[in-house]
């Protein structure tokens, strides 16, 4: 509809997922697990925002979180400007053809027990999408799109190879030809090889479809090859978003500096100073006050223990370059 | 539905991989022709083919083992042999009926309560059969008999209302290791709705476990049957191994061992069979060990 003006295609405002930790004899509530905490962004039309982080960081509840598959604790996901979050089923159901899900084991993300076909053609059959017939074309259409022939429609997942399958759980998420898609670590589970088809499939899909992508994954190469923007991840929170180009050139908060300089450079003679970062991930169940990084900052200074950062743009106004991070002032 | 032909490749889905490992297992294999076997015989007498004449008083009492009485007479001089065939078919039909039911009824809600689990509606499921596994079995099948005013179903009704709890508890578990997979959240992602979810993503993937199940619940309702037909609370109108074994206890004490070595060895042969069948079925079908 819009996206002409100033509306974008999604937009996270201050998001907020929690889980409740019970115990005692009472199965009372005695905390919460802050898996996100507080995350805003923006993706337009055909873009593709890459998350990046270590694992347990809550890049996948985030994912989950606006697809509303985590109920989110509170914010609001903006999808053309209207907000989903408390949407009641029947109004969710039109949204949900919108974005869609790509999940980063194949073996576990198509039921052993249907075909193929019967895959594929569930969005379909679910939002009532054309004829028996109609669907039955779609599907091998679908199949054709992700580089897979119609002769497979009748076979089982547990007959493919780990890159096919994940193909054919592309080809499910095309099924509705969504907006959106939150690729979850979608080759982080595969071979090398088959990395790149899959992310070829992926490149290609944005360019023809102008899908829009929030892209997952703890493989900075990989993210830097499909990405638009970066946002990095610590603790439930953005810490820097920026350019793809910036990022990776000018990293600016001290926890993205240190996955850069983990980054393999091939070239035996190139001298690089790499930022080993000292200690554990805080666990999400008590985070640390003040800045979430401070504990394993090498730069931490008095206030990060004490004041939590504001995010700043140290980019210009129509490039924005985002940090969390007090030595930016 | 497929109204497109196409040309389908063979299709190896995992129930033709399961039945090729099964047709491998020659124990296996044994037992299901032992377990078919005791089935047509129990066809046969349902459709009125074999031992239509066994309430018949046909000779003397206590005959010895011949030609036209095979297992000889008891008592009061019926055919030993029709009446043991006979029964065959009773226990088929308490197995058959409380087995297929009983599995049901626990598949449905086990799956219920396991896609739910963390809510009410599961607490409340498991308090269910908490209750109905704390009576007492022999108890419970008493007071059923009692309240149903002696109906000939009161044993397939008690039994059916405390074995669906196993199967139950065992298809709960699995839901709730299934529901968390991402198939599941991407049939949640497409708007499936949850009832469609728990039937046709989650239940179909707990087959290989009620398949087994039913088959264990059929043994157990075969072995409930003969000791409560045996106590008196069973088989009312009929033959039953457990009413030839109540018979045999006097005749046992004057020497005369043919009606009880008849009841047991055939309830023997056919719950061996069955448990053997159980088992390479359980192998044959076992997810791990087929994909």
């Amino acid at each position: 509809m819009s996206g002409q003006d100033n509306t974008a295609l999604l937009e996270v405002r201050e998001l907020k997922k929690f889980f409740p930790v019970r115990g005692g004899l009472l199965q009372r509530v005695v905390t919460q697990v802050r898996a996100v905490d507080g995350v805003s962004f923006k993706i337009d039309k055909g873009l593709t925002l890459g998350l990046v982080g270590e694992s347990g960081c809550g890049k996948s509840t985030l994912g989950r979180a606006i697809l509303r598959l985590h109920e989110p604790t509170s914010g609001q996901i903006l999808i053309d400007g209207q907000d989903i979050v408390g949407l009641p089923r029947s109004r969710m159901g039109e949204q949900r053809r919108r974005m869609q899900i790509i999940f980063q084991d194949p073996f576990a993300s198509l039921s052993p027990r249907r075909t193929v076909a019967q895959i594929i053609r569930e969005p379909l059959d679910v939002h009532g999408i054309g004829t028996a017939q109609e669907r039955e074309r779609r599907v091998i259409e679908l199949l054709a799109d992700v580089g897979m022939g119609a002769e497979i429609r009748d076979r089982y997942p547990h007959e493919f190879s780990g890159g096919q399958r994940q193909r054919i759980g592309i080809a499910r998420a095309l099924a509705l030809e969504p907006d959106f898609i939150v690729a979850d670590e979608p080759v982080s589970a595969l071979d090398v090889s088959v990395q790149s088809q899959v992310l070829n499939l992926i490149a290609e899909l944005k360019k023809k479809r102008g899908i829009a992508f929030l892209f997952i994954s703890h493989d900075l190469a990989v993210i830097q090859h499909v990405s638009d923007e970066i946002g990095v991840m610590y603790l439930g929170q953005i810490v820097e978003h920026a350019t793809v180009g910036d990022l990776y050139s000018a990293p600016k908060h001290p926890y993205t500096q240190a996955l850069m300089s983990a980054i393999p450079v091939p070239d035996p003679t190139a001298r690089r100073t790499r930022i080993v970062l000292e200690g554990d991930v805080p666990s999400p169940m008590n985070p640390p006050a003040g800045c979430l990084f401070h504990t394993r900052c090498p730069q931490a200074q008095d206030r990060c223990r004490t004041t939590v950062p504001a995010m700043l743009n140290v980019g210009s106004e129509t490039n924005p370059h985002r940090v969390a991070c007090h030595l930016q002032d | 539905m497929n109204t497109v032909a196409i040309t389908t490749v063979r299709r190896e889905s995992l129930w033709s991989k399961a039945f090729y490992k099964f047709s491998r297992d020659r124990t296996g294999m044994i037992s299901l022709v032992f377990v078919l076997f005791y089935m047509l015989i129990a066809f046969g007498v349902t459709l009125g083919w074999l031992a239509t004449d066994w309430s018949d008083v046909q000779g003397g009492k206590w005959e010895g083992m011949s030609t036209t009485y095979w297992f000889g007479t008891n008592m009061i001089g019926q055919d030993i042999f029709s009446r043991a065939i006979y029964s065959t078919k009773t226990a088929f039909e308490v197995g058959l009926v409380v087995a297929l039911i009983a599995t049901a009824v626990g598949a449905v809600i086990g799956a219920i309560s396991g896609f739910f689990s963390g809510t009410w509606i599961d607490e409340v499921l498991l308090w269910l059969m908490g209750v109905l596994d704390s009576i007492p079995f022999y108890l419970f099948v008493a007071a059923i008999v009692f309240a149903m005013q002696e109906s000939p179903y009161a044993m397939h009704v008690a039994m059916i209302s405390t074995f669906w709890t196993g199967s139950s508890r065992l298809v709960r578990g699995e839901v709730i290791k299934l529901r968390g997979l991402e198939y599941v959240e991407a049939a949640h992602a497409i708007g499936v709705s949850e009832l469609g979810i728990i039937f046709r993503h989650i239940l179909p993937n707990t087959t290989h476990i009620l398949l087994v199940q039913a088959t264990i619940t059929f043994v157990a309702a075969i072995k409930s049957e003969v000791i409560l037909s045996f106590l008196g609370l069973g088989v009312k109108d009929g033959m039953s191994w457990g009413l030839m074994i109540a018979e045999s206890s006097q005749e046992v004490m004057a020497g005369f061992f043919n009606n009880f070595l008849a009841a047991s060895v055939l309830m023997f042969g056919l719950v061996m069979a069955f448990n053997m069948f159980s088992d390479a079925l359980q192998d044959a079908l076992d997810p791990r060990k087929v994909s």
